[in-house]
């Protein structure tokens, strides 16, 4: 995992500075056991559940998309690229689950050359799926951004051969950063921009949907100017519930593990920052409860899809029924 | 040496407890950490972290229905309606002075039927700019070339076309290439139930 990479890194710069506190070396056990932070596990059955549960969801989204002719479009395109980036997390985090497995039944050594180097794949491919996940998102606010503000002149700025275009361009990009900083996990500038990367990602879709949702207000107030009030409370709250949903699921899903990697660069001895690394697994089970939650906030909310879902479950169900 | 016998007893994995062992070896990478003479709690950063993250979402909650109140219904009410009756007075005070409530209800409704007249056209415009593209393809040029694609998805647009429902505020289906004009269409209908005009321009949609 990257924690193993950057730790690897600290481990053999303090070597140093662990020399002088070798004689506590043999406290550590003491220490452990007196009012320390001991690492939260999670069972690793929850973990199994979730990322499976997680890459089923995101395999129906895209079955659907896929089977439905009428879903081949950009703005499901996008949504689809959301759904493998939430894929490819659940399927890294079972990966990682299996080695671990692996590691403890003793059929891997924990620093062979071959569980290193897949160790450095896992950790691209893990910051590949985070990134594309963060630009997947982008997309999506961009594609709504254009349907409401360039409404007629959609169908000529957002073509399909451009929106697979971007959607390559997106995960080249994302793919190289995820080499690049697994190659230079080490450099403080990797983590600094990695954990900056995303604030800033996150206040730009922000304001692309604060902008929409002004105009939705906007139009709301125009039909407040007509006699019944009813109508613009109920949009405008639903706006906000709904960008509350987006934003609030992102941040509190990858917030904690953003946090996680910053501390461990910057305070890695500081008690404080060691109990909030030893709730890590927490932290990476939200990762994963967020591949369960983006199908349902952005393309389970689309009738078309659900409809195309509901055919299939039927059909399955049918052939099923006929089969016996 | 010490520093050896530090490391041999992190890749000794036989010596530890059954417990997970990656876990364990994280554990030691950090060293020895000395929890004595913590002034605050230790778990403080995970607390201070999940409060602070949602005061923020709640905040941020807060701050989009106070930008929905600001420019309330009753506010947006009062405002248009009484320019619209000033300006109606001021027209009725040549007239009868009671006409003016028929001369703002009127104005009302005229810019009720206009909006969903303007909805209307616009569909009916992007129709027409999409027939356009209909046209058979003779030079290569990109748009010409989706001219095919675009007439199979004109069909399936106009039959989605009538199918407004907004479970967000943005509707995330294509037809919403109608954009701004979705919150007039969908919405009013639950509620001008009432009124005639309206009820037959939406039956126009359906």
């Amino acid at each position: 995992f990257v924690s193993y990479n950057i730790v690897n890194l600290i481990k053999s710069a303090k070597i140093i500075q662990r020399q002088t506190h070798v004689p506590s070396s043999e406290n550590i056990s003491n220490l452990s056991m007196n009012s320390d932070c001991t690492q939260v596990v999670v069972p690793e059955e929850v973990f199994f559940t979730i990322a499976t549960a997680g890459i089923l969801e995101n395999l129906l989204v895209l079955i659907a998309v896929i089977k439905n002719k009428n879903l081949h479009l950009p703005m499901y395109l996008f949504i689809c690229s959301l759904s493998v980036s939430d894929m490819l997390v659940s399927l890294y985090k079972t990966v990682e689950n299996i080695l671990i497995i692996l590691c403890k039944m003793g059929y891997l050594t924990p620093r062979g050359d071959f569980e290193t180097k897949i160790d450095d794949v896992m950790d691209s491919l893990f910051i590949l799926s985070l990134l594309g996940s963060v630009f997947s998102l982008l997309a999506i606010a961009a594609d709504r951004y254009i349907t409401i503000f360039y409404a007629l002149q959609y169908h000529n700025i957002m073509t399909l051969n451009r929106a697979l275009i971007i959607l390559a361009v997106i995960w080249a990009f994302c793919a190289g950063s995820g080499i690049a900083m697994t190659i230079f996990s080490h450099e403080t500038a990797t983590v600094i921009s990695f954990t900056i990367l995303f604030p800033f990602m996150l206040i730009f879709i922000l304001c692309l949907y604060i902008h929409m949702f002004l105009l939705a207000r906007s139009h709301a107030k125009q039909i407040a100017s007509l006699p019944t009030r009813a109508v613009p409370q109920r949009v405008n709250m639903k706006g906000a519930i709904t960008l509350t949903i987006f934003f609030g699921v992102f941040l509190c899903c990858w917030g904690p593990f953003l946090l996680h990697i910053l501390l461990m660069k910057f305070c890695p001895l500081n008690p404080y920052c060691t109990c909030y690394m030893s709730i890590f697994h927490v932290n990476a089970t939200l990762i994963l409860c967020n591949g369960i939650i983006d199908p349902m906030i952005y393309a389970f909310r689309s009738p078309e899809l659900r409809s195309t879902l509901k055919k299939m479950i039927c059909c399955t169900r049918w052939k099923l029924k006929e089969g016996f | 040496m010490s520093a050896h016998r530090l490391i041999s007893n992190k890749t000794s994995p036989q010596a530890l407890p059954n417990s997970d062992y990656p876990l364990e070896y994280e554990y030691y990478e950090y060293g020895p950490v000395s929890f004595e003479g913590l002034k605050a709690h230790k778990y403080s950063i995970v607390i201070g972290f999940w409060v602070g993250l949602a005061v923020f979402v709640i905040f941020m909650f807060f701050v989009l229905t106070l930008l929905t109140k600001t420019g309330a219904p009753h506010q947006g009410n009062t405002e248009p309606s009484e320019k619209r009756f000033h300006v109606s007075s001021f027209v009725a005070d040549f007239g009868k002075p009671l006409e003016s409530d028929k001369v703002f209800s009127r104005q009302v409704a005229e810019e009720s039927r206009s909006l969903f007249h303007f909805s209307i056209n616009e569909a009916e415009h992007l129709g027409k700019v999409k027939q356009s593209l209909k046209a058979p393809g003779l030079d290569s040029n990109t748009r010409f070339q989706e001219g095919p694609r675009s007439s199979g998805r004109l069909e399936e647009d106009l039959n989605y076309l009538p199918k407004f429902n907004i479970p967000n505020f943005v509707n995330t289906d294509q037809n919403s290439s109608l954009g701004e004009d979705d919150l007039l269409i969908s919405e009013p209908p639950i509620v001008f139930e009432s009124k005639p005009v309206i009820q037959t321009s939406h039956q126009i949609l359906d």
